[in-house]
Formats: C-alpha cells, structure tokens, sequence
C-alpha cells in the first residue's frame, strides 16, 4: 500500500506548511524555518519537497505570493494562507485529528 | 482561486514558461543566500556556509522541474476532475442531457453551416495570388437614359484607351462570354466560353495547368483558332485524355486547337468552361457604342482603390470631352473583384446570420431554464458541498465545465449537422463560386469559439444563482419544495421573455420576406406563364453568316416544331422575359431634335418573328401585330410596349409616329404600327421599362430564342421539340431548354432561398419560445401547487384557477412581445433591399406576427393551465 503512504506523507507536510502559515506571511526558509520550530525539530523540510509543495497549494488557491523584503533586506517570496487555506488547515486538522486518534487506539489495544 | 487569477495563472505557466522559471530561479537563490547568511550566524566559515546550504538544497535544476511539472499538472488535473465529476452528472439525467444536448446541437449546427457559407462567399480571398489587387472596371452609363444602373459593360475603343492612358494598374484585360458549341459524336455540348484578351490570364496570376495560355499575337484574326479548357471541361468532355493539348476541337463549326488546361477552381466568368483569343478586327477595336465586355485590371503595388478611381474618372472626362457623340454621360467606376462577384448576396448572408445567431440564442436561452429548473434538484447537494467548505469560485467553475461540456458535446454533433446542412444550402441557393463552401479549419474553429461561448452563456447564469443561496435556506426546506426562491423566477421570466422577444423579430423578418415574395408571386409578368417551354440557339457565323441563311433557319425551325403534336404555336426572339440578358440601343425619334447618340434616349430592343406576341401571349393595345408581309423590301416597321408609348408619347396616339433604332439607321426611320402590353424582363421586381420590337424578317439575328406554347404539360415535349430542331442542323447547340415555370422559379430562387431559410429558423425560434413559455408555466404551477389547492378548498373554480394561470402566462409573452416589437422596428430596416412591396415596418405584418405569437404562448400555458385545475387541494396540502 505504498500509495496511501505517500498520501499520507504528503497530507502531512501539507498540514504543517498551512499551520506554520496560519500565523502570518513567510518566505520559503521561514516556513522551514516555523515547521522545524513547532515541531520541535522533529521534521526539517528540505527545499527539495518544500518548495514544490509550495506551488502545488498555491497553484490548488490556498496560498497566495508576493515579493517582499526579507529582515536581512533581501528580495523575497512571501506566502499567505487564503479563505480557501484557512478552510483547508480546518478540514485537514480534524482528519489529522481523526487519523491520530484512530491509530493511537490501536496501538494501545492489546 | 477566483476565475480570473487562475486563467492568467494558466496563461503565465502555459505561455511564459521562461518568466515563471526564471521568477522560480529568484526566489531559490534568495532561499540559498538566507539559508547561508543563517549558516554564517551560527558562525560557520562563508566557504562552509555556503556549500552546507547548497547540498541542503541538494540540486536547483531538480527542485525547478518538479515544481514545474506540478504547476502545469494542478490545473490540468482539476479540469480534469471537473470534467469526469460533469460526465458523470450528466449520465446521471439523461434525458436532460439528451435534450441540450440535441437543441444545442441544432443551434450550433444552423450556424455552422451558415458560417460556412459566410466564409466560402464573403471572407476567403478568390483563388488568385494577390487578388485583393483584382479589380472589375466598368463604366457608369449616362442616368438619364439608364435611371437606377451603376454600372455597365465596356466598349472595345474605351478599352484601349484606358488601357494606354491608366498608369495605376498593373496590367488591364478584357473578355466577354461567348456561347459555344462543342460537336461531339452525338448532339452538340452547349458551353459557357469567354473570348479573351491574351493578358487576361496574367492579370490573375495564374498559369495554365497543363500546356498554355495565350500570346499576344493569338489575338489577331486568323490566329485566333486556339482554346483553353478548364479542367472540368476536360474530365467532362474529354475523358481527362492526357493527350488533349495539340488536339483539334471543333467549336461553333469552326476548328480550334486546344494549347492548355486550367487548373481546378479557375472560374472567371463564373462556370466558364472555356476560353478563346478575342481576335478583334480594326473595325471592332474603334467600337465605341456597343458595349459588350467586362474589364479585369491589377493594381500596382502600393495603389489604393481611390487613386485608381480618380485615374478612371480623369480619363474618362478626357475620353468624354474627345468623343462627346459616343461618350457623353459614361464615367467609370473601379470595383474589387471579390465584391463584384460576392454582390447582392451579402446582405441577404448577413441577415440569415443575423437569424441563425438570434435561434441559438434561444436555443442557449431555453437549456439555461432547464439548468435552472435541474439545479433546484441539485441545490442540496451544492448546498452540502458549500457546508464542507468548497469555495463558491471553485463550484462556478465546475458547473461551468459541465455547461462547457454539454456545448461541446452539442457542438461536435452540431458539426455532423452541418456538414449535411452546408452541402444543402449550397444545392438550395445554387450559390456562386459553391466549391469554396464546406467546412474547412476555420469552420471548425468557429464551431470550437461557439460552443465555449454557448456553454458558459448557458452555466453563468445558473452557476451563479445556485452559490449564491443561503445554506441555510435549503437545508430547511423539506423535500416538496425543491428551490423556487423569488429571485430565481424572476431569472427564468427574464429569460423566457427575451426568448419570446427574440422569436418575435425572426417571425417578423420570415414575415416580410414571406409577404414579399407572395406580392412577387402574384405579379403580372405581363404574358401567360402557362404551358410554354422556351429553348436558345446560337448560330455558329460559319455556315449562317448571311442574313437569308439566318432566316432560312429560323423558318424552317418554325416550321418543324410546329409540326410536333401537343405543340400550340410558336414563336421566336432575341431574350426570353425573365431569364436575363437583353440589349438596349439608343433611338431618334422622327420630328424632335436628334442630338448626339450620347444624347439619344434608349430602349430595351428585341427582334421577334411575327408569332411571337401570339405564342407567348403578349395582348396587342392598339394597332397591329408583325405579319409575314412585314419583310426585307416592305416599309420597316417597329412595335413599342405601353411603357414607352406612355414615356415618349404621353397624350398622343403614336401608331403612324416615326423613329429609328441606331443600329438600323441604314432601313431609316420605322413606322409604329403596333403598342403592345408591358412585360417584365429583368426580374419580377424590375418595373417593365420602354421595350422596342423589331421583326426578325427586317433585321435578321444569328441567335433566336424560341418560345413554344403547348396543348398540356411543356416538359413532355422537351425531346420532341428538340429533335425537330436538330433534324434541321445537328451542330447547333440548343441551351436552357427549359419551361416558363423553371425560368420563373429561377428567377425568384435568390428570394425563395432566403425566405425558406428565415422561415425555418423563425419556426425553429418558436418552437423553442413555446417550450420555453411551457416549461417555465408548468414549473409555476408546480410551485404554486399549495397556494391553488387553497384558493380551491375555498370555493375557486376551475375557471378561476384556468384564468389566473392563464395571465400569468400571457403577461410573459407580452413583455415579450413588447420588446420584441421594439427590436424588430429597429432591425428590420436592415433588410429594406430585400423586401418587395412591403415596407420593413409593414404594420400588418407586425401586428399578425404578434398575434401569432401570442396565440402560441397562450397555447403553451393551457396545458400547465389545465394541471393546475386538477390539483387536489387535499394532496396539495398534505405534500407540505
């Protein structure tokens, strides 16, 4: 069942760059940045699957883009979650939810 | 993402691949420089800081192309979801997708096929390089002597006048049509041939297929005895016999070598199917007063139409001032090929685009009401999709793509449809040039734009109305009373009132044609149109160069056919009435001033043998008809049509009165013995003009057109008649044998075409307005189901509930017709020169066309009516 893994996986990173965007904007290393944060280093996201992860959500309306200044002054791509982001991170996080919950109770039953 | 955005997202990844890569490179190489900027922070060396960041990046060119592939791959995935997720709504109600489908189909297939016609005749440029340079030059003949005509043949001299005088053309060329003869093995082939000049074939830029055209001096007389075929000609006559150049063809009983073959399409005169030198003699080339050839040029390079035009006009004052006795009064006039050939037919073309437009507009119209009337029945699951959190631009766009799909999918039938439709109209118009017209690449993408415009035409408007509704609204709303809000019925009134107005103004347009051509019908053509079968001869000079072996021929012609049984009399002249053709001449008339040829008064001229008035019965007025003692050493005489008696002499009794023809000036001035009744000549909407006769036995003609009057129906006779012809010359090829009531029908057939086609579409739009009233009544009913069942629980009767529902109905088609009324007093004037004896806001008309209509709507609304009033108000109230 490789696919639903891969899903999974991918619903997963999905989540986390929605919710380290439900804060504010944030350019590409400060989502790597935010997700490494509050996940208490657990996941580090690399450019490699960030980036076009970045895309394909802004490409589905929940992200919108823009160029910025960074704080170092630096020409930067700045994301935010749009209504349709904000709906998705609600929907995602009760299935996340959901998901967690089932498999934490099976992992406890004996 | 709103629509907008998302297109111009498309639009970016599909067409500006660069910039997006290229803005993707920006926004990496910020991420790289940040990510070793950080690295430095936390006190790494710059080297080291910087190699770490790019190994976490870990390839710049890998990271680019899957962020590519996934920006192009998002949208077509959603489009592709949108589609299955379409297909599989639609198969789900199938006779509602059976029915867009179908009316869609026919609206988008009538335009097609219209469109088709539109872009063979008026938009493709003729099959000539460069031919938007090709021009027809005409003269513009003096207005008192011609009232109405605009343009006119050319005589020789002028030509080579212009031809040496102009210096904005190119090149300049003339030809005129000659009526030939093939002699074959069996009966002579008729063919329509043009004598041209040698550079003819140059103007147009093209070369002959196979072989040659012609050099300059194959147009002296003597050398003249060659001939160009066209390729139709050669597959229909010589079995596309690979040896046919050099080969000796026999024309008109003279000898003709055949040096080349034109290719496929060539058709200048149109359907000609051969050409020859023109082989002017010195006495042809100073002809100035007859004119009898159509003059072709190519502009220079860089020459406006304009400047061409004010060259012509120069040379013509010059010509004028030079030989005031020929050329007083004739301007020329310079015209672009294309739309001399194209000619009368594009209003008529844009009117029936016009009409084609306005059906599937109601077409569009109509399936908008049925997605309305289904979309009541989806409302709840839009409803719980807008509950889960579905966007309302993302639901827009997904019924829209269902709409898109159901056009499409009518379209590509539509095409099927046109395809059939296309070769039909052509077979109905008998269009010019119909080879052009079928459905080519740009029909195709017509069809395509057409469709997607149908398609969101029909889904905008529900599309938006469904997201629009308040969730909670629907989910309250029990299962009986499926989506009826207000605002929705006031969106499918509006659209069955402008259905119904829509329809109006196509009734109103198929009216006045019909009026039109029902005036036309029952015009008096001045003889009996009855029984008579009409054939033409045109004499080869070769053997009938004298006038007595002329005569000879047309006597024992005569003579022959009125020996066949079953024929009543016959008679011959120059131009059958109203199958076109004719000639003019100026006249003097004895005791008034003569004046300059130029100056002359004209007349329509034909030359008759002495039955003729009888067989084709023309009434005589006063005087006499011709009689055989009227020959070549009596008193010349001549017979005029009331028209011209009543123009020249007003008052006065012109038998006795004197007058004389300028090609007959040698016989003198000739003796009025005869006024016979007007006939129509040029057309049935053509007011007869002053017409003189001549008999045949004073002034012989090489070519005769016999009309022949029979006991009962002409086309019986049609072998008979031709074989007694032939039994007396078998090389003199007969042409348009054919009867009164073909020539009458051809004449009218332009009209007949256009009249049937706006009526088919005016029947189609109503057909549709009626559905249309239907469906949104019977809906009505539908909703108002509870509020009858009370009205009749209180004592309503079936006549109360007839009459309410009934008004509802009839105020629709009111409104409807009220703007319909409106729209069409404004564009009915834009076919004004397609109507005869109506004008284009004939009240009458208006007003039966508006009743019919509203008869129709009302008719439509019984049969909800009648539901209505057998609601059982117990079921009624119990459903709520």
């Amino acid at each position: 069942m490789a696919g639903r893994q891969v899903d999974l996986l991918q619903g997963t990173l999905d989540l986390l760059v929605l919710k380290s965007l439900a804060l504010g904007p944030l350019h590409g290393l400060g989502v790597s940045h935010r997700i490494a944060q509050i996940t208490k280093g657990t996941f580090k996201v690399k450019p490699g699957s960030l980036f076009p992860a970045l895309h394909r959500m802004e490409e589905s309306g929940w992200l919108q883009s823009s160029w910025g200044e960074s704080e170092n002054n630096r020409r930067a791509k700045y994301y935010r979650l749009t209504a349709a982001g904000r709906r998705q991170l609600e929907t995602e996080t009760q299935d996340w939810q959901r998901i967690s919950f089932a498999i934490t109770s099976a992992l406890k039953a004996t | 993402m709103p629509l907008i955005p998302r297109l111009n997202s498309l639009w970016r990844n599909l067409f500006h691949k660069d910039r997006v890569d290229q803005e993707f490179n920006e926004e990496i190489q910020a991420y790289l420089d940040m990510l070793t900027e950080a690295n430095i922070r936390q006190g790494l060396s710059p080297q080291e800081a910087r190699r770490n960041a790019l190994i976490e990046v870990g390839g710049v060119e890998q990271v680019q192309e899957r962020v590519r592939e996934i920006r192009m791959g998002q949208f077509i995935e959603t489009a592709w979801r949108d589609i299955r997720f379409g297909v599989r709504a639609l198969v789900h109600s199938p006779i509602f997708t059976i029915v867009t489908v179908l009316s869609l189909a026919l609206g988008i297939g009538a335009n097609t096929a219209i469109f088709s016609v539109v872009n063979g005749l008026l938009l493709r440029p003729l099959p000539y390089p460069e031919s938007e340079r090709i021009v027809d030059v005409w003269h513009t003949p003096p207005q008192q002597s011609f009232p109405g005509l605009d343009r006119f043949s050319v005589s020789p001299a002028n030509y080579l006048d212009w031809k040496a005088q102009s210096s904005t053309f190119e090149q300049m060329a003339i030809y005129g049509y000659a009526g030939l003869s093939l002699s074959t093995s069996n009966d002579p082939l008729p063919l329509i041939g043009a004598t041209v000049s040698s550079d003819f074939f140059s103007v147009l830029r093209t070369n002959a297929m196979q072989g040659r055209t012609f050099t300059p001096d194959e147009e002296q007389p003597g050398r003249d005895q060659v001939v160009v075929i066209s390729q139709a000609l050669w597959q229909r006559a010589f079995g596309a016999n690979p040896n046919i150049i050099g080969q000796t063809v026999t024309l008109n009983s003279r000898s003709f070598t055949v040096v080349g073959i034109m290719p496929a399409g060539f058709a200048l005169p149109r359907e000609a199917d051969l050409w020859v030198p023109l082989g002017w003699d010195d006495k042809e080339r100073q002809t100035r007063s007859i004119h009898d050839y159509i003059v072709i040029a190519r502009l220079k390079q860089n020459v406006s139409l304009q400047q061409a035009q004010a060259e012509m006009s120069t040379i013509s004052t010059r010509l004028e001032q030079q030989y005031p006795e020929e050329n007083s009064g004739w301007g020329a006039v310079v015209i672009p090929l294309h739309e001399d050939l194209v000619g009368d037919i594009r209003t008529a073309l844009l009117v029936l685009f016009c009409a084609v437009g306005f059906v599937l507009l109601i077409a569009c119209a109509n399936v908008a009401n049925l997605m309305l009337a289904r979309g009541a029945n989806r409302q709840k699951e839009i409803a719980v999709r807008i509950a889960l959190g579905a966007g309302r631009a993302r639901l827009i766009r997904q019924l829209l793509t269902e709409s898109v799909l159901l056009a499409v999918t009518g379209g590509l039938l539509g095409l099927l449809l046109a395809v059939w439709g296309s070769r039909m109209l052509v077979r109905l118009g008998s269009l010019p040039n119909s080879g052009d017209i079928g459905i080519d690449t740009w029909a195709l993408g017509f069809t395509l734009l057409v469709s997607f415009a149908a398609g969101i035409i029909i889904g905008i408007v529900p599309a938006l109305q469904f997201t629009r509704t308040s969730l909670s609204e629907t989910l309250k709303q029990g299962a009986g009373r499926t989506g009826g809000s207000p605002m929705k019925q006031h969106t499918r009134k509006a659209l069955v009132i402008s259905e119904v107005a829509l329809s109006l103004v196509l009734l109103i347009g198929a009216g006045l044609m019909i009026r039109s051509f029902w005036k036309l019908q029952n015009v008096d053509p001045g003889f009996d149109t009855s029984n008579l079968l009409t054939m033409s001869v045109g004499l080869t000079p070769i053997r009938y160069s004298e006038p007595h072996q002329q005569l000879a021929f047309l006597d024992r012609v005569t003579e022959q056919i009125r020996a066949v049984p079953g024929v009543v009399s016959v008679g011959a002249t120059t131009t059958i009435p109203l199958a076109g053709g004719g000639s003019t001449q100026p006249f003097s008339i004895e005791g008034r001033p003569t004046g300059t040829v130029a100056e002359q008064p004209m007349a329509q001229t034909r030359y008759i043998s002495s039955d003729y008035f009888r067989a084709i019965g023309i009434p005589l007025r006063q005087g006499r008809f011709f009689s055989d003692q009227d020959r070549d050493n009596s008193v010349p005489v001549v017979i005029i049509s009331e028209a011209m008696a009543r123009r020249f002499w007003p008052g006065e009794n012109p038998i006795g009165k004197r007058l004389t023809p300028s090609f007959h000036v040698k016989q003198g001035a000739r003796e009025i013995v005869g006024v016979v009744g007007d006939v129509k000549t040029s057309g049935l909407d053509v007011d007869a003009s002053a017409m003189m006769y001549l008999p045949y036995k004073q002034a012989p003609r090489p070519y005769m057109s016999f009309v022949v009057r029979t006991a009962s129906n002409p086309e019986s006779l049609v072998q008979p008649v031709s074989r007694a012809i032939y039994s007396i010359d078998k090389e003199q090829a007969l042409t348009d044998v054919q009867t009164m009531d073909q020539v009458l029908m051809q004449s009218l057939s332009g009209r007949r075409f256009n009249m049937t086609l706006l009526l088919a579409f005016a029947g189609v739009a109503l057909v549709l307005a009626a559905v249309g009233v239907y469906g949104v009544m019977n809906y009505t009913v539908t909703l108002r189901r509870r509020e009858l069942g009370i009205r009749m629980a209180l004592g309503a009767e079936t006549r109360d509930v007839l009459r309410l529902v009934l008004r509802q109905g009839l105020t629709l088609t009111l409104i409807g017709v009220g703007a319909g009324l409106i729209s069409a007093y404004a564009l009915t004037r834009l076919m004004a020169s397609l109507l005869y004896g109506v004008t284009a806001t004939d009240y009458l008309t208006f007003a039966s066309v508006s009743a019919v209509l509203i008869a129709v709507g009302l008719l439509a609304s019984y049969v909800p009516a009648r539901r209505a009033t057998k609601v059982d108000p117990t079921i009624a109230l119990r459903t709520e």
